[in-house]
């Protein structure tokens, strides 16, 4: 059952060579870009919503933030298409590696750290100690400023992995529980079946959440640092 | 080929990856770096354990 459970989350090879690569490049596949002024009606749904969350996103940026605008979308992108294409059966998503999440947020946190000692390092400085602390509380306030920056990257990758694992297993449990039950009793089986219903609601909204959640806060640190 | 990636990819793209993403390179540095020290160490206790269980079998003659 363990061997069984954690199966999907192996990274799939042909013949002892990784198909990853060609997993993450896949949802490049459904979002194509339009060689024409007026291009199809798909093509047109796919930039009209990427305009859309340009726009909600980028609101809140100066000219300098606004410089990464490619990277961001980019990345609410790639983050929204593999979560809500892992769900689909018998598919390998790869944001449940660990390894992935860490591989997208380190860099990112960092540049947006960097970026803000290299820009205003006075003000960089000063996030770490919030306005109108009490004097005696500095000292131990620093610290806890420097652990909540340092954990930041980490919470990232977590959060993404965590919540995308947790939900695929949730439904592979629950689906095998409701097969299971289906032999025993119709009525138990039926009300576990709705359960499976609303979670896969749950998980289709939660893929997009956390795409979303993901870009949000690199967009907050890229705000606080630009 | 390298013509085409040049003029598609190269010219439209070299302010983000000159200018722009000039602290993303370094993020994915020292990325690098963390997995080169995270693998390494991995291979060294992997390389550990395994002399530490050749060792006992060699010592019962």
């Amino acid at each position: 059952m363990n061997e069984n459970l954690f199966a999907p989350f192996i990274t799939p090879t042909i013949m002892g060579i990784t198909t990853l690569p060609i997993i993450m490049i896949f949802p490049c596949i459904i979002l194509s870009t339009p060689k024409r002024w007026l291009p199809n009606r798909i093509q047109t749904l796919q930039i009209w919503l990427i305009r859309q969350i340009t726009k909600q996103m980028l609101s809140m940026h100066n000219t300098r933030g606004r410089t990464w605008a490619l990277m961001l979308m980019s990345l609410i992108l790639f983050i929204a298409s593999t979560n809500l294409l892992g769900l689909l059966p018998y598919s390998f998503t790869p944001t449940t590696q660990l390894a992935m999440n860490i591989g997208m947020a380190i860099p990112l946190w960092l540049a947006t750290v960097i970026m803000g000692f290299r820009n205003k390092p006075k003000v960089s400085l000063a996030h770490f100690l919030p306005q109108g602390t009490p004097t005696p509380l500095i000292p131990m306030l620093i610290i806890i400023e420097t652990i909540s920056l340092f954990i930041q990257p980490l919470a990232l990758a977590v959060r993404l992995t965590a919540n995308i694992t947790a939900g695929h297993l949730l439904i592979h449990l629950i689906g095998s529980a409701t097969l299971a039950l289906s032999s025993i009793s119709m009525t138990v089986s039926t009300i576990t079946f709705t359960i499976l219903f609303l979670l896969t609601i749950l998980e289709l909204a939660v893929a997009m959440i956390q795409a979303y959640v993901f870009t949000l806060l690199v967009s907050l640190y890229l705000h606080d640092n630009s | 080929m390298l013509q085409n990636f040049m003029k598609n990819v190269w010219t439209p793209l070299k302010p983000y990856y000159t200018q722009v993403y000039q602290e993303i390179w370094i993020g994915m540095g020292v990325m690098g770096y963390i997995v080169y020290k995270i693998r390494s160490a991995d291979k060294k206790s992997k390389a550990l354990k395994g002399s530490d269980s050749a060792a006992p079998a060699h010592r019962h003659h």
